[in-house]
């Protein structure tokens, strides 16, 4: 049967580049991703492999030199403020107002996403409750340890309850039980429909919380698929042995181990 | 308009938790005024110098101590700071128009103008310093003060969007400050040599600073007080366009 749902994410040779001393830089070199709505999908590679550009662009942060992005079929490019209507963010830095309090902050966002204040300071309630700062509420951000920063920008990616959620690395630095409780968010949210596209370097994160994921390298997205179908082909290629994302992530990207032995069909350009 | 409004308001809150930013924005003006005017007033006495209309030297001085407290804003460094920290692409990411996030730290600069300028009025009227053109005139000298302050820090706001770094803030800052200074801050302008009186006639602060030394000197001269309006307005719409082109093509 043929899925006609919109994808909730679609990126069609995107590329980017961005102008050098010498040379253009080719940070994303024509990315292709189609995500389904309900989806949380994983966006692995190593530093400088193009993850956070891909999100910048595909949030209408960052121009796009080539190719094409849509969000729940809105052309990124065209119509920037209908997809930022659409989608929350939550970049690699937990970017936060230091000199508001966590809920005058959330509070804001509510109001710039167009809801009244009672309504603004309802949904603030609401969201201090799901990531636990009741308590930090009142103080003001810079004074937040790293987890309860990352929890307070999660919030506030959630306030307009968003179709498409794009995190970038959201528990680099966290400690491991500020990491499960955003895992748990993650869950959590998109058991409420809201399709997740995730960046992260922990594999672990990746295999725990994605349906799919890809990993690009050098700017090209090297591997696609499920988690446990990228172990599955892996462990076939190397003779049935076992193996973790850990293996495919290296083996696709060819890091710090040899490529594992057989011909590897690359995804995308 | 909500989005500007909204985003005014952080800002207020922003200012209001760093008063001694506000205090040193007062502080290095009225150090200028009492200095200047504690230097010059023996040779200018009221007496005798025509161009003071009666009042003492500080009369003639308030304008440059205003201009000066309406350019110690902060705004473009609280914005740096948010780039820097990735505050400004979270507020990017939002569905808000461009040019509420130009103006919405503007206002803010508005309504700090506002009440900076008046206390540093109300702080020369005990020495003796009248304003010459009335309630209209104090309301003018205010409004005048004060729409300088904001298309000052929308200039210095472009610079925080181009360079996105406190240091070129700051450098940027001084590129503008002798702009203040090539005016006819401490004579009329006929009085100054025929350099400086070219120089301070293509400078557009001068009309800035005559309209609003009028308005402490005389009474009400809309010849003298409507150049400087012009002044602001032509400044204010070629900043506001580039800011809005600005923040539209920031990458």
């Amino acid at each position: 049967m043929t899925d006609h749902r919109v994808p909730a994410v679609r990126a069609e040779g995107l590329v980017k580049h961005f102008d050098g001393k010498e040379d253009a830089v080719e940070a994303v070199r024509g990315v292709d991703l189609e995500i389904q709505p309900g989806e949380i999908f994983g966006f692995l590679g190593p530093n400088g492999a193009g993850k956070s550009t891909t999100v910048r662009m595909l949030t209408t942060l960052l121009s796009i030199t080539a190719g094409r992005a849509e969000v729940n079929g809105i052309d990124v490019a065209r119509d920037p403020e209908a997809v930022r209507g659409r989608i929350g963010v939550a970049l690699q830095e937990a970017g936060l107002d230091p000199r508001q309090t966590g809920r005058e902050l959330l509070t804001l966002h509510g109001r710039l996403f167009g809801l009244d204040q009672a309504a603004a300071e309802k949904r603030t309630q609401e969201l201090l409750e799901l990531v636990e700062l009741e308590d930090a509420a009142d103080r003001v951000t810079k004074g937040y340890s790293g987890g309860m920063q990352r929890r307070l920008d999660l919030a506030a990616a959630l306030v307009h309850e968003p179709e498409v959620l794009f995190l970038d690395e959201p528990t680099t630095g966290l400690d491991p039980a500020s990491r499960l409780t955003v895992w748990e968010e993650v869950r959590r949210i998109n058991g409420h429909g809201t399709t997740v596209f995730l960046t992260t370097q922990y594999l672990e994160e990746a295999d725990q919380l994605c349906d799919r994921l890809a990993i690009i390298d050098d700017g090209r997205i090297v591997r696609e698929g499920t988690p446990a179908n990228l172990k599955a082909e892996l462990g076939e290629r190397l003779g049935g042995t076992e193996v973790t994302l850990d293996d495919v992530f290296l083996d696709a990207t060819g890091r710090s181990r040899d490529r594992a032995a057989g011909e590897v069909q690359e995804v995308g350009a | 308009m909500n989005a500007t409004i909204v985003l005014g308001k952080r800002s207020l809150r922003e200012a209001i938790r760093q008063p001694d930013a506000l205090l040193m924005t007062m502080f290095i003006p009225i150090f200028f005024l009492v200095v200047n005017t504690g230097q010059a007033a023996e040779i200018f006495p009221s007496s005798s110098t025509e161009f003071l209309q009666g009042q003492g030297y500080g009369a003639f001085q308030l304008p440059i101590t205003l201009l000066l407290a309406a350019s110690f804003g902060m705004a473009s460094l609280f914005l740096v700071e948010e780039i820097e920290g990735g505050y400004f692409d979270k507020l990017r990411a939002m569905p808000i128009p461009r040019y509420s996030m130009v103006l919405g730290r503007l206002v803010a600069e508005g309504a700090k103008g506002v009440v900076i300028s008046t206390v540093i009025v109300l702080l020369a009227l005990p020495f003796g310093i009248t304003i010459a053109s009335g309630p209209l005139g104090f309301f003018l000298l205010i409004l005048l003060a004060t729409l300088w302050g904001v298309v000052y820090a929308g200039f210095m706001q472009l610079i925080a969007l181009k360079t996105r770094n406190a240091a070129a803030v700051n450098s940027g800052g001084l590129i503008f400050f002798p702009l203040l200074f090539l005016t006819p801050n401490f004579v009329p302008r006929e009085m100054l040599t025929r350099p400086m009186e070219i120089a301070a006639t293509l400078n557009p602060v001068t009309y800035l600073m005559e309209a609003l030394r009028s308005l402490i000197l005389t009474d009400l001269d809309w010849g003298a007080v409507l150049p400087g309006f012009a002044v602001v307005a032509g400044l204010g719409a070629i900043m506001l366009l580039l800011n809005v082109r600005m923040i539209q093509s920031y990458d």
